[in-house]
């Protein structure tokens, strides 16, 4: 047992290491696209908020993994190929951006219209308004939601081992399959869970730090 | 939901200068996403995927029968009987937290932390994977597909049940405390009170957040490919390699499906949501700002 310890931390820690990564990088694509998509939502222009509703609509019914699939499996047969890893990342990305919009503009509705009406009756510019008062309670309010969808993208991003990504449980799904030595099989199991746990757990602390405190400033 | 150009936090009621903008506007975002839409079907079209060949071959009646239909009874089964030990779990669970008992307090606690924290995927194929290894105990006398089945199912319930739970939790704490106590003045009992005062309302408060759980583990169990469960998505990806002119197609018929079945369950959520909002008294049980729902799905948003 253990004659390749060395071999499973270093595995393991290549794998976490993607994981963040490829975490990282999708959560700055889905925040955009997530933020163009709230815009639309609210715009004057309909055909932009049906846009927006349409895309919301598909990416929140169809699995992720259906998504990936499509991806890197289906659009090289109508000629678009590209690493594993990009369409990881466009996966995850516009998957969870479709959250993202819908959490951003539930905390922007969930501001009374009177506290607009009020900064303005008291002789504030709108982009004053905006900048004062509406922006910063929506942002509270949004913190914790956002949060949680970065915690649901840490274990989202595990799917895209099934496309070929070595992520954190693709390697733990290698070395499961490598080692038959069932003391082994313990050691590797334990690890992947300290290694999502150490991700996740430290966020759903700042989660619960953050709701607290917009209680506290209400 | 202001769906109209009318005043909302982030816009003034437009002038009639600001309407002709926001007409002009309208026509040129959709003059602009009309030629995206009509150019990406140029392109496609270039590639041969509208080719009628493409989408009704593996739509031949044979194929849906012996294929299709399969697939998707074996998907419905799974969600379920995921959802049912969800529920189940999730009410289990959800009562410890908020139990009388230091220590039970702690176990809920520990279970809803870990398994939320956990990747559904590897809920599914490490149970499956580690059963196999060590001689298939845990599923003794079940066939090849009664045992995925058994670890599919599983793994929806182990995750979803501390999803519920946490949602149960945040319904029960939602509720002003005065409930409870009016509860135990009354005389009754502290199993009487949960059971007949802050569960029910409790339950009536979370339903559309429960119910848009069940909707994202009727989803989740696309995940069962890992451990070649016959669902939707991995029997279309045996259809695809079948027709491996129409795989982009069969793939994209799977998605429609799940699209269906999904959008159609999130629709009924909207109707129970209606429902429930109409009878919840003024004033009593609002729900907290954000319920941290798992999975990605902040879509449940209460207003303050």
């Amino acid at each position: 047992m253990f004659d390749n310890f060395d071999l499973m931390v270093d595995a393991m820690g290549q794998g976490l290491w993607v994981t963040i990564w490829v975490t990282t990088v999708s959560f700055i694509v889905a925040l955009i696209i997530g933020a163009l998509l709230a815009m639309m939502h609210v715009s004057p222009a309909p055909p932009a908020r049906w846009v927006a509703t349409a895309y919301t609509g598909l990416f929140k019914n169809v699995p992720l993994l259906a998504i990936l699939f499509i991806l890197y499996f289906g659009f090289p047969k109508i000629g678009i190929v590209l690493p594993s890893w990009q369409w990881a990342i466009i996966g995850l990305g516009t998957y969870t951006a479709a959250f993202v919009g819908e959490t951003l503009r539930s905390g922007i509705n969930s501001i009374d219209l009177g506290q607009a009406e009020a900064a303005r009756s008291i002789g504030l510019t709108f982009g004053q308004s905006l900048r004062h008062i509406i922006l910063p309670q929506a942002f509270r309010t949004v913190i914790p939601p956002l949060g949680s969808l970065l915690t649901a993208l840490v274990k989202n991003s595990s799917l895209v081992l099934v496309i070929g990504v070595p992520e954190l449980s693709a390697q733990a799904q290698r070395l499961i399959n490598d080692n038959q030595d069932r003391f082994d099989l313990w050691a590797v199991i334990l690890g992947v869970a300290a290694c999502y746990l150490i991700v996740n757990l430290p966020i759903s602390y700042f989660i619960r730090r953050a709701e607290r405190r917009a209680e506290f400033a209400r | 939901m202001s769906r109209s150009p009318k005043s909302s936090v982030l816009f003034d009621a437009l002038g009639p200068r600001g309407q002709a903008r926001a007409r002009n506007a309208s026509i040129g975002s959709g003059i602009v996403f009309a030629a995206l839409l009509a150019l990406a079907a140029v392109q496609l079209a270039d590639q041969g995927f509208f080719e009628q060949s493409r989408w009704v071959n593996p739509l031949d009646i044979l194929i849906i029968e012996n294929a299709w239909l399969p697939a998707l009874m074996s998907t419905l089964k799974a969600a379920v009987l995921g959802s049912i030990g969800a529920l189940l779990l999730g009410v289990i669970v959800g009562m410890g937290r908020v139990s009388r008992f230091k220590a039970i307090r702690g176990v809920a606690s520990v279970y809803v932390q870990f398994f939320r924290a956990m990747p559904l995927l590897l809920l599914i194929w490490i149970p499956f994977t580690i059963d196999g290894a060590f001689g298939a105990t845990l599923s003794m006398g079940l066939d090849a597909e009664g045992r995925r089945l058994t670890f599919l199912v599983l793994g929806l319930a182990v995750y979803n049940g501390a999803v519920l739970a946490e949602i149960l939790r945040s319904g029960i704490n939602a509720l002003p405390p005065g409930q409870a106590m009016a509860g135990h003045a009354i005389g009754l009992r502290h199993g009487q009170t949960m059971r007949l005062v802050v569960l029910p309302q409790a339950v009536r408060n979370m339903l559309p957040a429960v119910l848009a759980q069940l909707v994202i583990l009727l989803k989740d169990t696309a995940l069962g490919y890992v451990i070649t469960y016959p669902d939707l998505l991995h029997d279309a990806e045996t259809i695809g390699r079948n027709y491996a002119d129409s795989f982009l197609q069969v793939l994209i018929i799977a998605a429609f499906v799940y699209f269906v079945l999904a959008w159609g369950l999130s629709k009924i959520v909207t109707l129970v949501e209606r429902k429930t909002s109409r009878k919840v008294a003024k004033g009593a049980a609002k729900v907290a700002p954000s319920i941290p729902l798992e999975a990605g799905a902040p879509g449940t948003s209460a207003k303050p």
